[in-house]
């Protein structure tokens, strides 16, 4: 097994609800997979279970060869960062401490090497200007950047992004999306879940396509959005490409022109 | 005439206003240090544990002051060796406790619960991320309804009286017993004696929120 992240056959289910019924996927170093799927599919929920977030009730996860179990949690954790659709800084530090928490308490580097990577993954979002102020004082999307900024600099291995952009207004999404394409560019290795088709176009390697607790479909974005096989995909891509894409025409406002 | 009486006694009435302090003191701290630990065993701990506390506290919210400063010096001190301010340090510490772990509790649960999750998602333990996390937030949304604790324990302190503790109220009635009258005037004294320290200690506490708040939290209106 080559593959940097490797998730095998992961179950959970809610009271009777099964949410996901054996979920499996790779993710090797370097690419990035985006997940897909209509609300209530389990695609969070799937996200959630890789780090333990949610103990899955059954399934494996490995990382890097080394599989996740409850003695090695906390420390394989430190190499999964994880970004929230909701930011979920912590609201009584700065921007930069926020980001600074990680190498200096998780981490255990010194105070000057901690505060150079802080600086650096602030900088990297482009978010210096902001780095003395608090949580409440930012931008929706400006927090979000401080929290991607704050999971490099755990210097991770993998990035998994749950709905970073879905708490934003379309104004504020552009900016976090540019820096989930920078980092895609320079080969970090993330798992999104996202229905930010711009983004998936560009910057996925894969797209994978989940419905009712299954993957139903995954492949390459040029392939999948052109032709999908499942009708399931067909119909879900169409209805996301014609109202959130801005490089598709909308068809609605071409009517009422 | 009479301020002369409450110039001459003003040493005791000092002396038992100390006392009212040390007896303050020394409950808000029991409180604190009980109230804390109830407060996290009632949000993170197991059930059988959580249970328990949760009797205690139900307790001691129940039952009168008074009535616990009396089955505590008449009571327990059959069986243990106790001074009154010791029974009454225990007494209304206890009661304190309880209430105090409602304050705590309340400023826990106020802390969203996605920090926590977002601390340990980066490898944190998860009580490294409540030390680190949850409780700088939460003890700055407690000093709010502590400074109001630390109001009423204050007022409380007068209860020792019951079981014979020479704090402040005792004093006064003492000077009102050795100079045969001036209730009004003596009382009168002792209740503003409080009513400033009152004022003060809210003051000092509404500063030292102030102080240490960042944006993001809510001020209580000045």
């Amino acid at each position: 097994m080559s593959a940097l992240l490797s998730v095998q056959e992961i179950r959970k289910a809610y009271r009777e609800e099964e949410v996901l019924k054996g979920v499996s996927l790779e993710l090797d170093k370097g690419t990035t997979k985006v997940v897909m799927g209509p609300s209530g599919t389990g695609k969070s929920t799937l996200l959630r279970c890789i780090n333990y977030l949610t103990p899955p009730d059954a399934g494996r996860v490995w990382l890097d060869g080394e599989e996740l179990t409850r003695r090695n949690l906390n420390r394989l954790r430190e190499d999964i960062a994880f970004v929230f659709q909701d930011f979920n800084l912590f609201t009584h530090l700065r921007a930069i401490d926020n980001v600074r928490l990680g190498p200096r308490k998780i981490r255990g580097h010194s105070k000057k090497r901690a505060d150079e990577i802080a600086r650096r993954e602030l900088e990297r979002v482009g978010m210096s200007d902001k780095a003395q102020s608090y949580p409440a004082e930012l931008s929706g999307g400006q927090q979000q950047r401080v929290s991607i900024a704050r999971a490099l600099a755990m210097e991770p291995k993998v990035i998994l992004f749950d709905e970073p952009t879905s708490a934003l207004d379309p104004e504020l999404t552009g900016e976090v999306v540019a820096v989930m394409k920078l980092l895609a560019s320079e080969g970090m290795t993330m798992l999104l879940v996202s229905h930010e088709v711009s983004f998936a176009r560009s910057a996925a390697d894969e797209i994978v396509f989940m419905e009712g607790g299954h993957i139903v479909e995954q492949g390459r974005p040029s392939e999948l959005f052109a032709n999908p096989q499942n009708p399931r995909t067909r119909r879900f891509l169409q209805m996301i490409t014609d109202h959130h894409d801005p490089d598709t025409p909308d068809r609605l406002a071409g009517a009422a022109r | 005439m009479i301020w002369e009486i409450i110039w001459d006694q003003m040493p005791h009435l000092l002396h038992g206003l100390s006392v009212a302090l040390q007896l303050l003191a020394c409950l808000l701290l029991v409180g604190i240090a009980l109230g804390l630990t109830i407060a996290l065993i009632e949000v993170y701990g197991h059930w059988s544990l959580r249970f328990l506390c949760t009797v205690f506290e139900r307790v001691f919210r129940g039952i009168p002051a008074v009535v616990l400063l009396l089955l505590f010096y008449y009571g327990v001190t059959d069986f243990i060796e106790m001074t009154s301010f010791m029974a009454a340090v225990t007494a209304l510490g206890l009661r304190s406790t309880a209430y105090q772990s409602q304050i705590f509790r309340g400023a826990i649960q106020s802390v969203p619960p996605g920090q926590l999750a977002a601390a340990q998602s980066m490898g944190m333990s998860k009580a490294k991320a409540v030390r680190e996390i949850v409780l700088p937030q939460a003890l700055r949304h407690a000093i709010g309804p502590w400074t109001n604790e630390y109001s009423s324990e204050l007022k409380a302190t007068s209860l020792a009286y019951v079981i014979g503790v020479v704090e402040l109220t005792r004093q006064g009635k003492y000077i009102i017993s050795s100079t045969q009258g001036n209730v009004l005037i003596v009382f009168g004294v002792v209740a503003l004696m409080y009513f400033v320290v009152n004022r003060a200690g809210n003051w000092g506490l509404y500063r030292f929120e102030r102080a240490v708040t960042v944006p993001g939290f809510e001020r209580r209106a000045s």
